[in-house]
């Protein structure tokens, strides 16, 4: 399919062009990254995308606003409802919508229970990665409940199509609030259990500590964002720099390591865990147990203009750009993707990594192919 | 010494290893015995689609092709004439692809009848993908095989043991229905 070429470098006899995936299982999804070796040593990588490509964006120009939402959902399929957010606010801005404040806290509430949720499924397959099997059944399991919780309100587990313009789909089940801190609870016990199973690993140090180190000028130079734009030491985060829904209420730290390591980016997401449990709590006080949930939007809008809006998903900065003509289907949609952005830094940390390591390095990016290939 | 400590270090690590998952073998096993227990999905779970008769027997769906309208997979086919005698339409085809159905439920919040429902029968595996393109006897089928159905404008419904279709009580209900009922009674208005 590609016509890259992958013949050995011209008077590098000694080089090994080797493929990884996309079938091979700790590429994460369908990632195919051509590799040049010598040795044991990597002297190129470039990575092929488009395997799992959907076309999503031409697809939803042909679909009126209120059918794109559940189309986004399978961008990102691990983080569910955080990718209908960036097309639910760019609507509801050109619209000049009024949501409910109630709104806003519901859907930040599953915003960052999907970040927690997003997490696990990282730390369980990055472990999966290094050979641990154990963490990825005990992250699964957590993860469920967050999805049970889910799938009482939503209706639906990983792709729920919950947010719509103006608010939610549906009122929260009434025992949300009771379920949600119930399993933060639940989190508070499990997390000592993985600080231990991962972060004070001595094999995880090993294998990660001064691995595939980012610097900082270089991650803003290839614009990654999200845990691997943190982990190198820029305190960026959309919830923090742009502000929406309800993030101006709660208070939360952003955690930043000036490492740059492999290391550096799984503590980073170790901490998020933390801090989104800490939102959540925040949140599930402030939220009245009744109230509104939508505000009033008519079902057959039209918009004309044009917005980008961003928000911070659980890989970075998810921004979306509608482009409206006054009719009720957009003129032109472009997603911002923060997977396909985090995966630009490949051949920077791979090249002159050892190929084991380049597996720890990719897991430690955690790229979600419905999302890279769109 | 540091022979001895790199020991030292590799120990602790199995010991802490082993304790944390020594932990868990005391706790309630969470996996499900599908097959032999089904499992208690919540009423508003998107499983599969059904559309629902009226306890006569007569069809509930007035063929207004709101669902048809607002399905973004476009998998709803429905064609309709005019009924000869009395006013509204009758189905000549209700069609829907349950292949290419995303169950995004959006065809059932259309619905001003609460016709279309979601159900919770999962169990639709097959070898031959023919027999999930449903007809109108195909949801029909659904829907008398359910005893429970969501849809936003009525709540949850369940249908009684001789037949009669009776709104669930409330504590099965998911939240919020109150409100519910009322916007959907502003957008008729509109
Ligand atoms: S659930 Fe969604 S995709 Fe399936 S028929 Fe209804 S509207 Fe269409
Ligand atoms: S929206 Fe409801 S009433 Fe209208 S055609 Fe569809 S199923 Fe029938």
């Amino acid at each position: 399919m590609s016509t890259i070429s992958v013949d050995p470098v011209p008077g590098r006899s000694d080089e090994m062009v080797v493929n990884m995936g996309p079938q091979h299982p700790a590429t994460h999804g369908v990632l195919r990254v051509v590799i040049g070796l010598e040795g044991e040593r990597i002297t190129r990588a470039v990575p092929h995308i488009g395997y799992l490509h959907r076309n999503h964006e031409k697809i939803e120009e042909a679909r009126t606003y209120f059918q794109v939402v559940p189309y986004t959902d399978r961008m990102d399929y691990v983080s569910g409802t955080q990718n209908e957010l960036p097309v639910v606010l760019a609507v509801e801005d050109l619209l000049g919508v009024e949501v409910p404040q109630r709104a806003k806290q519901i859907r930040t509430i599953f915003f960052e229970l999907f970040r927690i949720a997003s997490h696990l499924v990282w730390m369980g397959t990055a472990m999966l990665d290094l050979g641990a099997i154990t963490p990825f059944l005990y992250t699964f399991w957590d993860r469920e409940i967050i999805l049970g919780i889910v799938e009482r309100t939503a209706g639906a587990r990983m792709l729920p199509n919950y947010y719509t313009f103006g608010g939610v789909r549906r009122d929260v089940h009434p025992e949300f609030f009771k379920d949600v801190a119930d399993f933060l609870d639940h989190m508070q016990r499990r997390m000592p259990d993985y600080e231990h199973l991962v972060l004070e690993n001595p094999i995880v140090h090993a294998r990660t500590k001064g691995v595939g180190v980012l610097s900082k000028e270089r991650a803003i130079a290839r614009g990654v964002t999200g845990p691997v734009l943190r982990a190198s030491g820029v305190a960026y985060d959309v919830r923090k720099a742009f502000p929406y829904d309800a993030y101006p209420d709660v208070e939360f730290e952003v955690p930043t390591s000036s490492d740059g390591d492999t290391y550096a980016r799984f503590w980073v997401r170790f901490q998020e865990i933390y801090q989104a449990c800490k939102i959540i709590r925040q949140l599930l006080e402030q939220t009245p147990k009744t109230g509104p949930y939508k505000g009033k939007v008519s079902p057959r809008l039209k918009i004309s203009g044009e917005r980008y809006r961003a928000v911070e998903n659980s890989r970075g900065e998810l921004g979306v750009y509608v482009v409206g003509d006054g009719s009720d289907r957009p003129y032109r949609i472009k997603h911002r993707g923060a997977a396909f952005t985090n995966l630009q830094v490949i051949p920077d940390l791979f090249i002159g990594a050892k190929f084991s390591d380049a597996i720890a390095i990719l897991s430690s990016l955690d790229p979600v192919f419905g999302e890279i290939d769109r | 010494m540091s022979l001895l400590s790199e020991v030292w270090q590799a120990v602790k690590a199995l010991g802490t290893g082993m304790a944390t998952v020594h932990k868990r073998v005391y706790e309630d096993a969470p996996t499900e015995f599908y097959p032999y227990v089904q499992p208690d999905l919540p009423a508003v779970s998107v499983q599969s689609l059904a559309l629902v008769e009226n306890e006569d027997g007569s069809e509930r769906c007035i063929v207004c092709l709101q669902c048809e309208r607002a399905c973004p997979a476009q998998v709803i086919t429905i064609e309709r004439h005019r009924n000869p005698e009395g006013k509204g339409f009758l189905i000549d085809r209700f069609d829907i692809d349950l292949v290419n159905c995303m169950y995004c439920a959006a065809c059932v919040e259309a619905c001003p009848v609460s016709s279309i429902v979601t159900i919770q029968d999962f169990e639709m595996s097959t070898y031959d993908l023919h027999t999930l393109k449903a007809d109108i006897d195909f949801l029909h089928e659904q829907s008398r095989r359910s005893r429970r159905w969501y849809s936003p404008k009525f709540g949850v419904e369940i249908r009684t043991d001789d037949g009669k279709i009776v709104k669930a009580p409330p504590e099965m209900q998911p939240g919020g229905l109150a409100e519910l009922l009322k916007p959907a009674e502003e957008e008729v208005d509109q």
